[in-house]
C-alpha cells in the first residue's frame, strides 16, 4: 500500500521540462561555476552543479536520473580541475540519488524543507569528497570546514533564488 | 533474478556507477614509496579525453562571457573614461626616460656579469620569447587552484612552461589543449617552485596552503628572516628563470609537522585571484631577446653619455665616502688627547683617572741647547704638549741668545 501510494504520488507530481532545459541549465551551471570564482575570488561560496543536480532530482523524483545527473555533473567538475576524475563524481552521484529517493517520500515543495535539504546535501557532498580523497585515495587534502559550511549556506541562498525561476520552466498540462 | 534487478534497479544503478568511478580513480592514482598517494602527473589517454571534452564544452561559453566583460570595460576605458590621460602620458614618458637611464647604467654591469658567468661555466637563462594570453576560467573549486588561458598547442604552448605577469610569477602550464591551456597557480597545494629570499639568500620550496596562500616550506628556523623581505625565483626548478619576483614575506610560523622548521607565508606579487592577461614563457635562452637588445641599444643611444656621466659622478662620490670612512675609522681607533667638544678643564689630557697619564719629562740636571724647552727650542708637538701640560715650562728661555739653527726656527706644526 505504501509503495503504491508513493508511486501514485510520484507519478502525480513528476515535473517535466523541455529537452533543451536538461542540457542548457546544467551547462550554464558548469560555466558559471568555472567563471564566477574569477570574479568573486575567495568568496565564491557555492556549488551550482550541486544545486542543479538536487533541483532536477527533486523535480523528476527518479533516483536513476538523479544518480546519472549527479555523476555527469561531478565528472565534468573534476575534469575542469587538475584532480583525479571521479572524486566529485562520487559525491554528487550519492547526493543526486538521495535527493531523488527522499523526494519520492516527503513533500519537497515546501520551501523550508527544500532549504534544509540542500544544506544537508551540501554538507554530505563535502564529507564524501573529503572521505574519498583522504581515505579511499590516501591523498593529502587540507580541508577547511568553515568554507564548506559557508558553501552550504551559499547553496541554500542560491536555491531560494533559482528554484522558483527554474519552476517556471516546467511543462504544465 | 529478473525481479531482483527490477526491484532494486535504483540501487543497482547507483552501485554500478559508483564502482565504475572508483575503478577509474584507482587507475589515476599512484602509490608512492612512503605510503602516500599522488596523482599521475601525466594523464592517461582516457582521462585526457574527458578533460578535453569538458574544456571544449565549457571554454567557448566562458570565453564569450569573459570577452563581453572585457569588451564593456575596454569600451568604457578607451572611449569614455579618458580623463587625466595627458597627465598620465607625461608621467609615463618621465618614467620611461628614467628607466632608460637606469638601463643604460646597468647594462655594463650586466655584461660584466655575463662575462664572469661564462668564465665560471655557468650561463643564466633569460626570458627569450613569451606569448601573451588571456585568463578566462577556473576549475570552480577551491581545492584546485587552476585557471585556463586562451592560448594552446597551436600557439606554441607546452607543459611546464612558466606563466608570469610583469609583477611576478603566476604558475606553470599543466595541461595543453589545441586552443586553450590549463595553468596550475603557485598557490595550489600541489604546485612547487624553487625560491630564494633576496637578503638572507635562504632557499626553499614554494607551494600553496589550504587557504590559498603561497608558503615556503623546508626552511630551518632563522631569526634573520623578517616580514617584508622579497622572495625571488631561485631558477633551480628548470621552469621559472632565476630572479623573477615571487612576492614578499608576510609572516613566519612554526611548521606544525616538523620541529625546527618554519613556514614562510608569502604575499604574492601578482594578484592571483584577479588575473586577466598573463605571459607564457615559451623559450628561455642564455642571451637577450631581440626586443630586449633593441631596447638596450635604444637606451644606450639615448641615455648612454648621460648615464656614463652619472656613473662617473657616483664613482667619485663613492671614493670620497670611502676616504671619509677610512679617516673616521682611524680617528676612532687612535687615542685623542684633545676633544674639541669638551671644555678645557675636562679634556682627556687632564683626566687623572687615565691609567696611562702623560708624564712630564724629568728635569735635566745640566740643560743645554738640546734640552726640550730650552731657549724655546722644543720641537713641534713636544713644545706644544709641554706648554699645555704645565703653565711653567721646564726651562725658561729668558736671557738665552737666539741661535740661528735653533729648533725654534723649525716651523711648528699646527696641533
Amino acid at each position: 500500500m505504501a509503495v503504491l501510494s508513493a508511486g501514485f504520488r510520484r507519478d502525480l507530481e513528476i515535473r517535466r521540462y523541455p529537452s533543451i532545459v536538461y542540457g542548457l541549465i546544467p551547462l550554464v551551471a558548469l560555466v558559471l561555476q568555472a567563471w564566477l570564482p574569477r570574479v568573486l575570488g575567495r568568496f565564491a561560496w557555492f556549488d551550482l552543479p550541486l544545486v542543479v543536480t538536487v533541483y532536477f532530482a527533486l523535480g523528476r523524483r527518479s533516483p536513476i536520473q538523479g544518480t546519472l545527473m549527479g555523476a555527469s555533473m561531478g565528472l565534468f567538475e573534476d575534469a575542469l580541475s587538475h584532480h583525479a576524475i571521479g572524486v566529485n563524481g562520487i559525491a554528487k552521484t550519492v547526493a543526486g540519488f538521495l535527493a531523488a529517493s527522499v523526494g519520492v517520500r516527503i513533500d519537497v515543495d515546501n520551501f523550508t524543507v527544500r532549504l534544509l535539504f540542500i544544506f544537508f546535501l551540501s554538507i554530505l557532498a563535502s564529507v564524501l569528497y573529503a572521505f574519498v580523497s583522504r581515505f579511499l585515495l590516501g591523498m593529502e587534502l587540507e580541508f577547511r570546514w568553515f568554507t564548506e559550511l559557508f558553501k552550504a549556506i551559499g547553496n541554500s541562498a542560491i536555491a531560494i533564488l533559482t528554484f522558483p525561476l527554474l519552476d517556471r520552466l516546467q511543462i504544465r498540462d | 533474478m529478473e525481479s531482483f534487478f527490477v526491484r532494486y534497479r535504483n540501487l543497482v544503478v547507483l552501485l554500478a556507477i559508483l564502482l565504475a568511478q572508483i575503478i577509474g580513480l584507482a587507475v589515476q592514482v599512484r602509490r608512492m614509496g612512503d605510503g602516500r598517494s599522488t596523482l599521475d602527473p601525466g594523464d592517461g589517454p582516457g582521462v585526457r579525453l574527458i578533460r578535453l571534452w569538458a574544456s571544449a564544452l565549457v571554454s567557448p561559453a566562458e570565453r564569450a562571457i569573459h570577452g563581453s566583460r572585457l569588451g564593456v570595460s575596454e569600451l568604457w576605458q578607451n572611449y569614455f573614461d579618458l580623463r587625466h590621460v595627458r597627465e598620465q602620458n607625461l608621467e609615463l614618458q618621465k618614467s620611461l626616460d628614467r628607466l632608460r637611464l637606469e638601463q643604460a647604467a646597468l647594462i655594463e654591469d650586466a655584461r660584466q656579469g655575463q662575462r664572469l658567468q661564462r668564465l665560471n661555466g655557468f650561463q643564466e637563462k633569460y626570458i627569450y620569447k613569451t606569448v601573451a594570453a588571456q585568463a578566462f576560467g577556473s576549475s570552480g573549486s577551491d581545492q584546485s587552484r587552476v585557471f585556463y588561458v586562451d592560448k594552446g598547442k597551436s600557439d606554441g604552448l607546452d607543459r611546464d612552461m612558466a606563466v608570469v605577469t610583469p609583477d611576478g610569477i603566476v604558475g606553470k602550464v599543466r595541461d595543453v589543449f589545441p586552443h586553450s591551456a590549463q595553468v596550475l597557480a603557485i598557490n595550489d597545494p600541489t604546485s612547487g617552485a624553487g625560491v630564494i629570499l633576496e637578503t638572507t639568500r635562504i632557499r626553499g620550496i614554494l607551494r600553496g596552503n589550504a587557504a590559498g596562500q603561497p608558503e615556503i616550506v623546508g626552511v630551518l628556523a632563522d631569526n634573520r628572516i623578517q616580514p617584508g623581505e622579497k622572495v625571488l625565483t631561485a631558477g633551480g626548478d628548470q621552469i621559472f628563470p632565476r630572479g623573477l619576483p615571487v612576492g614578499t614575506v608576510e609572516k613566519i610560523i612554526p611548521d606544525p609537522l616538523r620541529d625546527g622548521f618554519i613556514l614562510i607565508i608569502v604575499k604574492p606579487a601578482s594578484q592571483l585571484d584577479r588575473l586577466d592577461e598573463v605571459l607564457v614563457v615559451t623559450s628561455t635562452e642564455s642571451r637577450f631577446s631581440p626586443q630586449d637588445q633593441q631596447d638596450i641599444a635604444e637606451s644606450e643611444a639615448l641615455k648612454g653619455p648621460e648615464a656614463a656621466a652619472i656613473k662617473d659622478e657616483q664613482i667619485r662620490d663613492q671614493q670620497i665616502r670611502d676616504q671619509q670612512k677610512a679617516s673616521q675609522i682611524m680617528a676612532e681607533h687612535l687615542p685623542g688627547l684633545i676633544d674639541p667638544n669638551l671644555p678645557a678643564d675636562q679634556q682627556p689630557l687632564h683626566d687623572s683617572s687615565n691609567p696611562n697619564p702623560v708624564t712630564n719629562p724629568p728635569k735635566a740636571i745640566h740643560p743645554d741647547r738640546f734640552t726640550p724647552g730650552a731657549d724655546g727650542g722644543a720641537t713641534g708637538a713636544d713644545s706644544v704638549s709641554t706648554k699645555e701640560q704645565s703653565p711653567k715650562p721646564a726651562l725658561p728661555a729668558k736671557g738665552k741668545p737666539k741661535q740661528p739653527n735653533a729648533p725654534s726656527d723649525v716651523p711648528r706644526r699646527n696641533p
